[in-house]
């Protein structure tokens, strides 16, 4: 798992036709086509999964545990994200979709629009003894740390250091499973099953703290079938999971999973919510800029909507939002987390980032200021040279990333097709 | 400084076009970046540069923003055609502002401006002729202090 590259997301080549879908796609222009397939750049890379989106042809795969994998533990812990059950019919209740979980070969399952809850409520109280800098941004999409850190870096000391969910819910278990079941902890085997391609970045390269609670992160799209049919195989599930319903469900923390869903349990603070990795970028660039100084808290979300618009997702996302929001009408504004919990929890630290946000510098022209200019000056004039067509035809995604290629050394201006053209 | 290592790069800022306000500003965030510049100095500069391209948005008719760059220093110097200021000292002081309810009623307007140049830049110069426009010259040391 710690292979070469520190992303989750690879190109397939049988599959690659090097097109430019991806190559257009990719919002930080990670991507170019080298030799007829598509090449990602490892410094450039959030692992956003936009790529993956675009891709006709399913070349673009992402890196998760795999549902074998899960032999190495003797005890299997699944946390599902709350996406999951947005992937099934709503007479389909969440009880029974964890059920199905167990049926699987989990061990145990834990619930998360609980925590989801209580991550909730740990902001607001930061919120409220923490009056500036604003605005503060939200933690919970990997993605938006990863271009915080290497986009944004000046911003890093604006995300709010409260551990999202699934590491506060890992870190439950964590403290608690191996006293309570008298087994080692390298027994237990904690997975967080997704929409995500980029939990599993997060696991492996934690952000916040020096290794992350989770062991692994398996995609909803390979283990929705199992799930499907241990559902249909095993109708009295059904009528257990409706008589005994075991467990405690979260309104405010199951819409989490839709954009606006952290921010709308803040009521008493301005807040903004953001999806979609472009409209990200464009509001952190105008944080960077000086504005939004009077929002509490910035929630982004690199998918469309939410976590809910996740690559890893099945079902389409407007069906998941409808189903997700109906549950959420269901359980409604209630909270069900214990305030003196979240009190004790969060004035212990339990809750907090072990070390804040490092920045990281992106990379520049040249490390020497005197090269990067004479670089910046030779681009600005190797720009004038190129059509503007932004074609893509020379496997970088613009004229002007060409032009960039070009004075780092990593490309040629005669990839240009235009260019060559010319000369003859 | 010789010749040769100064970036130089032009922008020109059109007088009431609130939809691309704070472009300039990015790219020049991005260009600032990309020469290697520390995070904090550039969130200094491009501060400095939004400031003082919505002040030709908002009052100008028409501007150019012209940015110089030497491994030592950032330079911004934003020209417009436009009304002027009449007494600089007091267009100068915080919470000072000749914005419309308009403006006001979009957010901006709220006196800070030019304050806010002066607090993020190393040197700040303003000029101006009532009825022909405006000069501000703002510098920033690439090796200045955290913000």
């Amino acid at each position: 798992m710690n292979g070469e590259t520190p992303h989750s997301l690879s190109v397939n080549d049988e599959k690659c036709l090097g097109c430019v879908y991806c190559l257009t796609a990719c919002p930080t222009k990670a991507i170019r086509i080298k030799g007829g397939k598509a090449r990602i750049l490892d410094n450039l890379c959030i692992d956003c999964g936009e790529c993956m989106r675009f891709c006709p042809r399913d070349a673009i795969e992402s890196r998760t545990t795999s549902f074998s994998d899960l032999g190495a533990f003797k005890y299997k812990v699944a946390i599902p994200a709350t996406v999951l059950y947005g992937q099934f019919d709503n007479s389909v209740q969440p009880g029974e979709i964890l059920f199905a979980l167990r049926r699987i070969g989990f061990d145990y399952v834990y619930e998360i629009s609980t925590i989801c809850e209580l991550n909730n409520a740990a902001i607001e109280k930061y919120l409220n003894s923490h009056p500036d800098p604003r605005p503060l941004i939200s933690s919970t999409c990997p993605v938006v740390v990863r271009l915080v850190q290497r986009r944004f870096p000046a911003l890093c000391g604006l995300i709010a250091p409260i551990e999202p969910p699934r590491e506060i819910a890992a870190k439950i278990l964590r403290a608690n499973l191996p006293r309570v079941l008298k087994i080692p902890s390298s027994d237990i085997g904690i997975l967080h099953i997704t929409p995500c391609s980029a939990k599993m970045v997060s696991i492996n390269r934690p952000a916040t703290m020096e290794k992350s609670y989770l062991d692994g992160a398996i995609s909803i799209r390979d283990i929705y079938k199992p799930i499907l049919q241990a559902i249909r195989q095993n109708q009295e599930d059904t009528i257990m999971c409706h008589l005994f319903p075991e467990i405690l469900l979260s309104g405010i923390g199951m819409g989490t999973a839709l954009s606006g869903g952290e921010t709308r349990g803040l009521k008493n603070h301005r807040t903004v919510a953001v999806s979609g990795v472009r409209d990200t970028i464009r509001v952190l660039n105008q944080v960077e800029i000086g504005l939004l100084k009077d929002v509490d808290l910035l929630e982004c979300t690199v998918c469309p909507d939410g976590c809910v618009g996740g690559p890893l997702a099945v079902e389409n996302r407007f069906l998941a939002k409808s189903r997700i929001q109906h549950l959420v009408d269901k359980l409604g504004d209630r909270t069900v987390v214990d305030g003196s919990d979240i009190s004790l929890l969060y004035h212990r630290d339990f809750l907090s980032f072990h070390h804040p946000v490092q920045p990281m510098r992106p990379p520049a022209l040249d490390s020497d200021p005197g090269q990067a200019i004479r670089k910046a000056k030779r681009r600005s004039r190797l720009v004038q040279k190129l059509p503007g067509k932004d074609c893509g035809a020379c496997g970088a995604p613009d004229c002007r990333t060409l032009a960039d290629d070009v004075v780092r050394g990593l490309a040629e201006l005669t990839d240009c097709p235009f260019v060559k053209e010319e000369k003859k | 400084m010789t010749e040769a290592l100064v970036f130089r790069q032009e922008f020109a800022v059109k007088g009431g076009d609130f939809t691309h306000a704070g472009e300039v500003a990015c790219e020049i965030k991005n260009l600032l970046k990309e020469l290697g510049l520390s995070p904090f100095v550039v969130r200094r500069a491009s501060i400095s540069a939004y400031e003082a391209e919505m002040n030709a948005i908002m009052y100008a008719w028409r501007g150019r923003l012209v940015l110089s760059v030497t491994p030592r220093r950032i330079r911004i110097i934003v020209e417009d055609s436009g009304p002027g200021i009449e007494d600089i000292d007091l267009a100068m002081r915080e919470g000072w502002s000749t914005a419309t309810p308009e403006m006001r009623e979009m957010g901006f307007g709220a006196g800070m401006g030019l304050s806010n140049i002066k607090k993020n830049t190393d040197q700040f110069r303003i000029k101006s002729k009532v009825g022909r426009g405006t000069r501000l010259e703002m510098m920033i040391l690439t090796n200045g202090r955290e913000p």
